[in-house]
């Protein structure tokens, strides 16, 4: 059985059919992709994935458990993590300082009066090993708001990983991003690929065929198409359109 | 005894007036045909010619005036609304999604009689030549098809390449003109009313081409 598994989802916003019929699963150390058209119910679909939305029908499996409609916090505790497409930092803090409240210790506990988080050298320890994880050593006193575009979504990947889940899930992470920060973006994937199972929501073929291992297209809300770049990339149409021409 | 057919739009006729004492007729939708077999259908027209309603009334969402839709031989409007979709599903033109007062509780109709839709209607889905994504879209209608469901692609042509893809990829057309339906056993036939090729215009010709 895969890492992940979804069977049969469905979901609807009144008469809308937003999710029919949805089956994907994701291997273990893999990094799979899920791509499709604007409007097509990718964002839907990885909410539903995530715990944000219970599907109407079907259910989801993480490592055999049945996580179905389980609420987000409860998803995470398992080994859950996702990026948003909008950022989600605290600008005012330095990167340190974000990573370092992700942390599973710190935010378990979190606000205390009587702890200190200046004096925690051992939490600080592991904040830094996150931001060089990322490649944003030797940044970890610069505020959020100062670092480029680019530096502020590795920084959100950080966050995630700070948890140090089993499973990252990534919503659309080149969005806003120019060709050279989509591809230290890719590198950064390359690198943490070692170490958690990855699930890509994107629209730009491109990023997802060089990167993913495994494909479904969504469209519709359902499954049109599903397998390895290489497979996908001899479809007729993606050859002789622009794509092709790019891949 | 025969099969029963996939879809039955049995004289089904959708009225909308105006006004309440002197009532005009504003559109007026008249449909009757049968589609017997799996396969998939081209729908055709103008804008305002009565596509999506139709579609709606196929689905049930919409009440028709008179007549019935039947749908794997289940009167689409006697299923409980929550279950059509498992009989007829419409996939909608980005979020143009209209919605109708339900006329009675679901405890009053009957369940679907699949789990899984066996008519899949597409309102104008949209066709992008910078990306790769209609090779997808053409393939995953195939593969309903060959899952022996019928699929309804409604198509507004701009452009020479829409109205290859649907010569490609249709087997039987549909022509709807101010609320009226003309059937069309292959793309030849349809071609070769005059109201079709007058609504195509230049597309044919560059399409010949």
């Amino acid at each position: 059985m895969a890492l992940f598994e979804a069977r049969h989802l469905h979901k609807r916003f009144a008469d809308q059919v937003v999710l029919e019929d949805i089956t994907l699963s994701f291997e273990e150390n893999q990094i799979s992709g899920i791509m499709g058209p604007n409007g097509a119910g990718k964002t839907t679909c990885f909410n539903v994935l995530t715990g944000r939305y219970r599907p109407d029908r079907g259910t989801v499996f993480f490592d055999g458990k049945d996580i179905t409609g389980l609420p987000p916090r409860k998803i995470a505790r398992h080994g859950i993590a996702r990026s948003f497409q909008m950022m989600n930092l605290f600008d005012e803090y330095t990167a340190l300082e974000n990573i370092v409240l992700a942390l599973p210790e710190v935010s378990a506990r979190g606000f205390s009066m009587t702890h200190n988080l200046a004096h925690d050298v051992d939490a600080q320890d592991r904040g830094a090993a996150v931001l060089a994880r990322i490649g944003l050593g030797g940044r970890e006193h610069t505020p959020a708001s100062d670092l480029s575009y680019g530096q502020r979504r590795a920084l959100e990947i950080g966050i995630a990983l700070a948890a140090e889940p089993r499973m990252l899930f990534l919503d659309e992470p080149t969005s806003g991003l120019g060709t050279d920060a989509t591809a230290t973006l890719a590198t950064l994937i390359q690198e943490i690929r070692k170490s958690v199972t990855i699930v890509i929501i994107e629209h730009d073929m491109k990023f997802l065929f060089d990167l993913a291992d495994r494909i479904a297209v969504i469209h519709w809300g359902q499954v049109i198409a599903q397998g390895t770049p290489e497979t996908l990339r001899e479809n007729e149409w993606v050859r002789t359109s622009n794509l092709g021409a790019l891949a | 005894m025969t099969e029963t057919p996939l879809l039955h739009v049995d004289q089904v006729h959708k009225t909308y007036t105006q006004g309440v004492l002197n009532k005009r007729v504003t559109f007026d939708l008249q449909a009757d045909f049968t589609i017997e077999k799996p396969g998939i259908v081209g729908v055709m027209g103008p804008n305002g010619s009565g596509k999506t309603t139709l579609f709606e009334l196929i689905t049930g969402s919409n009440n028709p005036t008179s007549g019935q839709v039947r749908v794997c031989g289940q009167d689409i409007h006697q299923v409980r609304s929550d279950q059509r979709d498992r009989l007829a599903i419409h996939y909608h033109q980005s979020y143009q999604v209209r919605h109708f007062r339900k006329r009675r509780p679901n405890f009053m109709l009957q369940p679907s009689s699949t789990d899984y839709p066996k008519v899949h209607l597409f309102d104008e889905p949209q066709f992008n030549t910078q990306d790769g994504y209609i090779g997808f879209m053409l393939d995953f209608f195939r593969r309903l098809r060959e899952e022996s469901r019928l699929v309804v692609l409604c198509v507004h042509p701009n452009e020479p390449f829409h109205l290859r893809i649907m010569q490609e990829i249709c087997e039987s057309f549909i022509f709807v003109q101010k609320g009226r339906l003309t059937q069309a056993p292959d793309f030849n036939t349809l071609l070769q009313n005059p109201d079709v090729t007058a609504y195509l215009g230049e597309l044919v010709g560059s399409q010949a081409a």
